[in-house]
């Protein structure tokens, strides 16, 4: 461990604007706490930490765009708000979620919500009695289980689910579902992660409407850290961040940090086990070769002579050189065969053709052109 | 093991030369004839001794890749992917930046990292609309054009996701800095203030709180606080001197300096302003960090002060250096928090340090290089720790020191310091060094 004097640790920063001297001769950097713990640097005068700005550009009404029409706004204000802003009315049974899952949902998320394959799992049981997992913690044991955070166990607000399934799925074919869907899905999950509303059983008769919705009461609902509900909600991420502690952070000043002796003797070297995750596609390599081509169907039917003629050629074939499909030009140049024609375009003659015609193409596709330039 | 398959390469290289005298025989006959005859016992070098077939005939005509791509050699540096990423398939998924092959503190556009919750969505600039409503008088649609014709600023952010080395809590599992730390880049980013357009709108003193939703298939949407709003948020439209590419939100994105990768919403749609946040699914069930007292932290926005040895790394060994070398040990450093300051080096992960040097420009919330310089002696183990601090007085935590407090199990936000060890013959493997 590092032996760092906490007495010298900096507590979190009272001071309103601190200046800083940095390394860029005469400017003196502005900077001031904020809300995540960090600094910023608010424009004075012309500039912000070293950027230039344009004064003028600010406090400036430009009444660009156009006011929204309240039809607009309501077809996109779709959010629901845990105080149920934004929950539209409607209701779904259990039942009826449990049949919408089977026939779109189940594919990815498992059987009742198991996940699967790398996709969510939406309950892995009991809600009230998952949610005492959260406090485990794999520490050494690889073995032991870890913290459950399925939708039951973990999430602290219903509209969130709500919401999520309005907005984003099914997930290939997302804002299908009506709200009375919406109801019967978040009624099958409700139902799934064992839990009730309002003292009630969400059994398999359930009808869930918007009311009883208003009344779920996540079990991690005290779950989370700072308190950003209410009035103070603001205040209260700033207080959190301002001491380093609660999220295992350190401010040390440069002076004082640790430079010699600075680990705890118990401190190991622990390795990558095994090849670790290494399935990485591309696989690593850092040489610096040419990608191997390949040659599939697609690639060799698709290839456009005459395209790659007009790209290729053109800017000499039909000015200084014989122009494709003009027979009595080329006519001398096939008295030794084609393949010589072939031969001279591919090398390059010393009258002026480039290797290839100075093209990317590949032999074969070079010869295609020149099919296309000479042959009808 | 991730390791380099350098026999292979070897193979590689072989094989491509011998193509290359195939595709040249005139040239190569001459070449063995005339210039090549052996004629002392060390080697000329092939490469030095005859004429290059680019140099002897055309190159490409301008007409040519009107827009550029890099050479074909180049084909390995590239983003790379890994199923272990994929929400089950790659629509909700990672593919992560070589910052391996990184040069400066800048990416370019086809090499940064890409992340999505329903794919990449092609959105049609002609049928973008931004919609900016809620607690404000005057609820507004802006087209691209319009967007675009506020006053512009430009600044060089790196973005972050915040599973950055999130899954190497309990122990090192990538032995690849590609993998270990590539979910970032850092870019030109060109855009509005947030509060320019504000000035339009008339913000209620009410609204705390603003979401920011994007108009792909799963809807991102993310509550960020007023703060951050009023002082740097932009929105931003080019990324290094032209549009965003569509990974990256195309046509405009938000861009919240130095906080989460996720809360700078792609595609974006919709700004609403409210008194109240809004607990959407990406700030509750995934991007909140489980504690060991069971209470997780939400709404956890920069990304604390970290920093990586780039070269060398696993992808980069040391395994052809000479005894005695003089060679240069680089890095990256960054923080969400504000600028970086100072980065330290240590040769014996993490006991005793050294000051390294920064270099080049040293910006706010921005990829910062630093570099040392080593005599390198053959045969000498070493392991290799970078540990930086920024303006906001962080320094990165000793893996106990934050697992102390964070536990194993949060995923999200891990910046202690980490290690590369050099082995004897100049492998370099990821290793962590922890109690």
């Amino acid at each position: 461990m590092f032996k760092l004097d906490h007495k010298l640790l900096l507590s979190a920063v009272t001071i309103a604007t601190i200046f800083t001297t940095s390394g860029f001769a005469s400017s003196n950097i502005v900077s001031k706490p904020d809300i995540s713990g960090g600094v910023q640097y608010p424009i004075v005068g012309n500039r912000t930490h070293i950027y230039m700005v344009n004064p003028n550009a600010y406090g400036l009404k430009l009444n660009h765009g156009r006011p929204a029409t309240k039809n607009e706004i309501k077809a996109w204000n779709k959010d629901v708000m845990p105080d149920g802003t934004g929950l539209p009315e409607g209701n779904g049974s259990v039942e009826d979620g449990e049949e919408l899952y089977e026939s779109q949902c189940v594919m990815c998320h498992g059987d009742f919500g198991s996940g699967g394959a790398g996709y969510p799992a939406l309950s892995k049981g009991n809600a009230v009695e998952l949610q005492k997992t959260l406090t485990n913690n794999r520490w050494k044991d690889p073995e032991a289980d870890g913290p459950v955070r399925v939708f039951g166990s973990y999430w602290p607000q219903a509209s969130t689910l709500f919401w999520y399934i309005k907005d984003a799925m099914p997930h290939t074919k997302s804002k299908t579902l009506s709200d009375d869907e919406t109801y019967a899905l978040v009624a099958y999950i409700l139902n799934i992660n064992e839990m009730e509303i309002d003292g009630e059983e969400v059994d398999d008769e359930y009808v869930l409407n918007r009311e009883k919705f208003l009344k779920i009461k996540m079990p991690n609902i005290d779950g989370f850290v700072p308190n950003i509900d209410g009035p103070n909600g603001l205040e209260n991420v700033r207080e959190f961040y301002k001491k380093p502690k609660n999220y295992g952070a350190i401010k040390v000043k440069k002076s004082k940090r640790c430079m010699k002796d600075c680990q705890d003797s118990s401190a190991k070297i622990a390795r990558v086990q095994g090849a670790g995750i290494s399935d990485f596609h591309p696989p690593m390599n850092i040489t610096r070769d040419l990608p191997e081509i390949k040659e599939d169907s697609v690639h060799k039917t698709s290839f456009d002579a005459k395209k790659a003629y007009e790209t290729s050629c053109t800017m000499c074939h039909g000015a200084i050189a014989p122009e494709a499909k003009d027979k009595a030009a080329w006519t001398p140049y096939l008295e030794k065969g084609i393949d010589k024609v072939y031969a001279n375009g591919i090398s390059g003659t010393n009258k002026g053709m480039p290797a290839l015609g100075g093209s990317s193409l590949s032999e074969d596709e070079f010869k295609k052109v020149v099919d296309y330039m000479i042959k009808d | 093991m991730t390791k380099i398959n350098h026999d292979n390469n070897e193979v590689l290289v072989s094989k491509s030369r011998r193509d290359f005298f195939k595709k040249t025989s005139v040239l190569s006959a001459v070449a063995a004839t005339g210039v090549l005859a052996p004629v002392t016992v060390s080697a000329d070098d092939n490469a030095i001794m005859h004429h290059p077939k680019w140099g002897q005939s055309w190159g490409d005509p301008v007409t040519k890749n009107l827009y550029g791509i890099p050479s074909a050699y180049e084909h390995n540096n590239t983003r790379r992917y890994t199923k272990l990423l994929a929400s089950g398939n790659y629509r909700a998924s990672i593919a992560v930046s070589p910052i391996h092959e990184s040069e400066g503190i800048i990416t370019p556009n086809g090499l940064f990292f890409s992340r999505s919750h329903g794919g990449t969505a092609h959105i049609d600039p002609n049928e973008f609309r931004l919609m900016i409503g809620g607690l404000v008088d005057k609820p507004i649609v802006l087209t691209l054009d319009q967007l675009k014709r506020y006053p512009s600023v430009t600044r060089i952010h790196f973005i972050e996701c915040p599973a950055n080395g999130g899954q190497e809590w309990r122990r090192p599992q990538y032995n690849s800095l590609q993998f270990a730390k590539g979910f970032m880049s850092c870019a030109e980013w060109t855009g509005v203030y947030i509060k320019t357009i504000l000035e339009d709108l008339g913000l209620s003193s009410k609204a705390k709180w603003m979401l920011a939703e994007g108009s792909d298939n799963s809807e991102m949407g993310r509550s960020i606080p007023i703060d951050k709003i009023l002082d740097d948020a932009m929105i931003v439209w080019g990324q290094n001197g032209e549009a965003l590419r569509p990974e990256q939100g195309y046509p405009a994105r938000l861009l919240l300096p130095g906080w989460e990768g996720n809360l700078c919403v792609k595609w974006l749609k919709r700004l609403d302003f409210a008194a109240e946040p809004w607990y959407a699914k990406e700030e509750t069930s995934k991007y909140t960090a489980l504690k060991p007292d069971g209470k997780a932290i939400q709404h956890f926005y920069a990304n604390e002060v970290n920093s990586t040895v780039v070269s060398p790394s696993p992808e980069k060994p040391w395994r052809d250096l000479k005894d005695g070398d003089m060679i240069e040990i680089e890095g990256l450093a960054w923080s969400g928090m504000g600028t970086i300051t100072t980065v330290d080096l240590s040769f014996d992960g993490g006991k005793n340090y050294v000051e390294a040097n920064l270099k080049g420009l040293v910006l706010p919330k921005c990829w910062t290089r630093w570099s040392y310089i080593h005599k390198y002696k053959k045969g000498q183990k070493l392991l290799l720790t970078s540990r930086a601090m920024d303006d906001a007085g962080f320094i990165q935590p000793t893996i106990d020191q934050e697992v102390s407090v964070m536990g194993v199990e949060s995923v999200y936000h891990r910046n202690a310091i980490e290690t590369w060890e050099v082995t004897e013959n100049g492998e370099v493997n990821h290793v962590q060094i922890r109690s």
